[in-house]
């Protein structure tokens, strides 16, 4: 019992979540310049650190902006202006031609708002019909059959050119009336003169926000693109991304369902997230319904669940139409204790919460704080905890397996960022090395867009709970169990070179939205065992 | 799925019995020569758009069939017919959005046992035409497939099992100027449904999905003609049309007969 008491006295950072490496975010002394990205270092901390070391690493100590505390309005403003980081100052340099007046700590930015349109009526895009044109079938030719020749095969098979698609020379026939294209590529494949034949297949849409920052996320879409701040920019692998644009072709989410985002709240007045609040929330540190963010924490993490979307404005939520709930249970300085947390939880589940983020963990077991994570469980609610940042083991309450998802971070490269945390306990991973989302409107004062670039399993678990959210508000009569197979299950193995199948450092790999939420096409018969040791021998 | 067929099995079979029974008693009053038996192959093709999950989605169900048939001709116009045969049905793009992860088919055909019965018979005959009224009823019993489902991080397979009926009926119009070709005109009621049942199994996950599908048309035109070769020889060859608020499905069938 003593010792419960201990642990309990201890309390916890999640500022660990969200790392030494918050190159973007750590609040700099006013006169030094804040050094270039290449130069900023992953610091990944000592597991023998002591917790006050490590608090010194990751809080912002030195800074004395406290938003709620007794600074007046024109201290805070100049505070804040100082501490500007260059980079994200170069980033808004890029829609300066915006006109906006200057503004109160907490004043919104003068953003231009259009009329938000809703795609397909509001309906998701349905993708419907036939896979490839059914009566056409794309061939191309040895290239030492002549042209002539070629025009005779063809009319050898009753087919009808319709087009020759210049230097690559393929063709594209019409087959005749009573054949299937499957037919007519079983006898133009055994053609010696065919090099290939394929169906003339249909591709289809897919959805892209207007957000003026989507290209910079590179976490939902990754063509290769540059991002990241100004002057330090970065380029990731084509499709390094979890698939967020295909996935949107089948929902965007649904009004009901609701995130709760159990963290250090929610700036309610970023015009970017402002109309998904469920409501004002419950702060359990200063004991009161307002969960405003006083740190910014919870509000980069809220962004990147359920951002308003395809508002043209700033970036882009993973869950487009759900709802964010804030609750406050972390204070300005980046911690809380388990019990505010444990409250916390507890009360998001009570108040409607389909999805509960806790990008938040500390390193000591407590059976109450299980407790609480398994309340919300048995309550059919999908918690979502970010393994942590230390690159050691997974913190609580992401080690809480049976009811958890435990979440650890990759890059744009699909690589696993050296800090994430690792155990059997990790079930998947999500990118979370350079993710851009919001920070409260006060964060970098009135010059200044409220986005900002973050790094750390904090960042990857909202993705998480984004697609968590997608798949309650599709399926709605899914169990919890069954939503957290899914997003395991459906997964990609990125890391299968090294480590073939669930492995302690990404589980079953990254999520793939597309995978968890559109239709997969099946095309293979099972080989059964006999069927098996036929084709071996 | 029993439920459904019970009925139709009932009453074919019941024809059956009236029918043969009634040709027995014929029998027995020395008719039994004016009973004809035609044994028969047939192939038949159609592309039906189907509505599925409350008619939210469509696809195509395209199906191609060998038939053996079993054709009895009793005195008075009326004939029954009997059919078995073996089918193969494409159900691609038909989506499973209910299982725990999504499924869409893709898996070409999936091969099934064919069951039917025709009845027919004459209500109006002069020396240019013939009006008689036809009734055709299909089951086809689709095997039990399982298939891998691709991309997964973990093994996962599906199991699917299929069934669809169809039933029609209307009058025929057979023209009798062009003997020995007997060109015809068949307006049918012509409906058709069915379900696919797809079960996952993807390590712990499973789930369950009974989708019921139905036609899109439910009206027919068929034309078609019988070539009669010799007494005992005959061909018949007819092509279908079946439009629906989106366009036209097609079916066509070829079907030759020989008389004892």
């Amino acid at each position: 019992m003593k010792k419960e008491k201990i642990i309990f006295a201890f309390v916890i950072f999640p500022f660990l979540l969200f790392p030494a490496n918050l190159k973007h975010f750590r609040f700099e002394k006013a006169k030094k310049p804040n050094p270039p990205i290449s130069q900023q270092k992953t610091k990944p901390i000592n597991k023998n650190q002591t917790l006050s070391s490590k608090l010194e690493h990751i809080t912002p100590t030195q800074d004395p902006v406290k938003p709620k505390s007794s600074l007046s309005e024109q201290e805070l403003e100049s505070l804040i202006t100082d501490r500007r980081v260059q980079k994200i100052r170069e980033i808004h340099s890029v829609f300066s031609d915006r006109s906006r007046p200057d503004r109160g700590r907490k004043q919104r930015p003068d953003f231009s708002r259009p009329q938000i349109r809703s795609i397909n009526e509001g309906r998701p895009f349905r993708l419907k019909g036939e896979q490839y044109v059914q009566d056409q079938v794309l061939v191309k030719f040895k290239p030492t059959l002549s042209d002539p020749m070629v025009e005779v095969t063809i009319a050898a098979y009753r087919s009808k050119k319709l087009k020759r698609i210049p230097r690559l020379n393929i063709y594209q026939l019409q087959i005749p009336e009573g054949t299937t294209v499957e037919e007519m590529l079983h006898v133009l494949s055994r053609n010696p003169d065919v090099e290939y034949v394929e169906p003339n297949y249909r591709a289809h849409i897919t959805v892209t926000p207007n957000d003026i920052l989507f290209s910079e996320q590179y976490a939902l879409y990754n063509s290769g693109q540059e991002f990241g701040p100004a002057g330090s920019p970065q380029q990731g692998q084509s499709r390094a991304d979890i698939k967020a644009r295909e996935a949107w072709v089948e929902t965007k989410g649904d009004e009901d369902i609701i995130i709760a985002i159990v963290d250090s709240g929610v700036d309610m007045d970023h015009p970017d997230i402002n109309d998904k609040i469920q409501s004002n929330g419950r702060d359990f540190v200063n004991d009161d319904f307002d969960a405003t963010d006083d740190l910014f924490h919870g509000t980069h993490v809220a962004g990147i669940a359920a951002a308003e979307t395809n508002n043209e404005e700033g970036i882009a939520g993973v869950a487009w139409n759900c709802k964010i709930l804030p609750v406050k249970v972390i204070d300005d300085t980046g911690w809380g204790d388990y019990a505010n947390i444990i409250d916390g939880i507890r009360w998001a589940a009570d108040n409607g919460a389909d999805v509960i983020n806790l990008s938040v963990g500390g390193d000591v077991f407590s059976l109450s704080l299980q407790e609480a994570v398994k309340y919300a469980y048995d309550n059919n609610i999908v918690v979502v905890c970010a393994a942590g940042n230390d690159g050691g083991s997974v913190l609580y309450p992401a080690a809480y397996e049976d009811y958890c998802l435990a979440v650890a971070a990759t890059d744009y490269d699909d690589l696993r960022v050296s800090w994430s945390n690792y155990g059997p306990e990790v079930d998947v991973a999500a990118p979370g090395d350079q993710i851009i989302s919001l920070v409260p409107t006060w964060y970098w004062g009135p010059d200044s867009l409220p986005y900002a670039y973050g790094d750390g399993t904090s960042m990857a678990a909202p993705h998480v709970s984004g697609l968590a959210a997608l798949i309650k508000g599709l399926k709605p009569t899914l169990s919890v169990d069954d939503i957290m197979y899914i997003i395991r299950y459906s997964a990609d193995d990125v890391n299968s070179t090294n480590y073939l199948g669930e492995d302690e450092f990404i589980g079953y790999g990254r999520i793939n939205m597309e995978k968890a939420l559109v239709p997969i096409i099946i095309t293979t018969k099972k080989i059964t065992i006999l069927k098996k040791l036929l084709l071996d021998d | 799925m029993k439920k459904i067929y019970l009925p139709f099995l009932i009453i074919l079979m019941t024809l059956t019995i009236t029918c043969l029974s009634s040709a027995q008693l014929q029998e027995e009053e020395g008719l039994f020569q004016n009973i004809s038996i035609k044994p028969g192959i047939s192939y038949e093709y159609f592309s039906r758009t189907i509505s599925w999950d409350e008619d939210e989605y469509t696809s195509k169900l395209k199906s191609y069939f060998f038939t053996f048939n079993t054709e009895f001709e009793i005195p008075n116009g009326l004939s029954l017919a009997l059919i078995f045969g073996y089918s193969f049905t494409n159900y691609d793009e038909l989506e499973f959005r209910e299982l725990p992860i999504s499924l869409e088919l893709g898996v070409g055909k999936i091969g099934g046992y064919l069951l039917g019965s025709e009845i027919r018979k004459s209500f109006v005959s002069n020396e240019d035409l013939v009006i008689d009224g036809q009734a055709q009823f299909f089951v086809y019993l689709g095997s039990k497939e399982e298939w891998e489902i691709p991309g997964l991080s973990v093994e996962g397979t599906t199991e699917g099992k299929s069934s669809w009926m169809r039933f029609s009926v209307g009058p025929v119009f057979t023209y009798k100027g062009f003997a020995p070709i007997y060109p015809y005109l068949y307006l049918g009621f012509n409906k058709l449904w069915g379900k696919f049942k797809m079960d996952q199994t993807i390590q712990d996950l499973t789930g369950s999905e009974d989708k019921k599908i139905s036609g899109e048309s439910s009206f027919s035109t068929s034309l078609g003609f019988n070539f009669i070769v010799t007494e005992a020889l005959s061909f018949k060859a007819e092509g279908n049309f079946m439009p629906y608020k989106d366009g036209v499905d097609l079916g066509f069938m070829i079907k030759a007969m020989y008389s004892f």
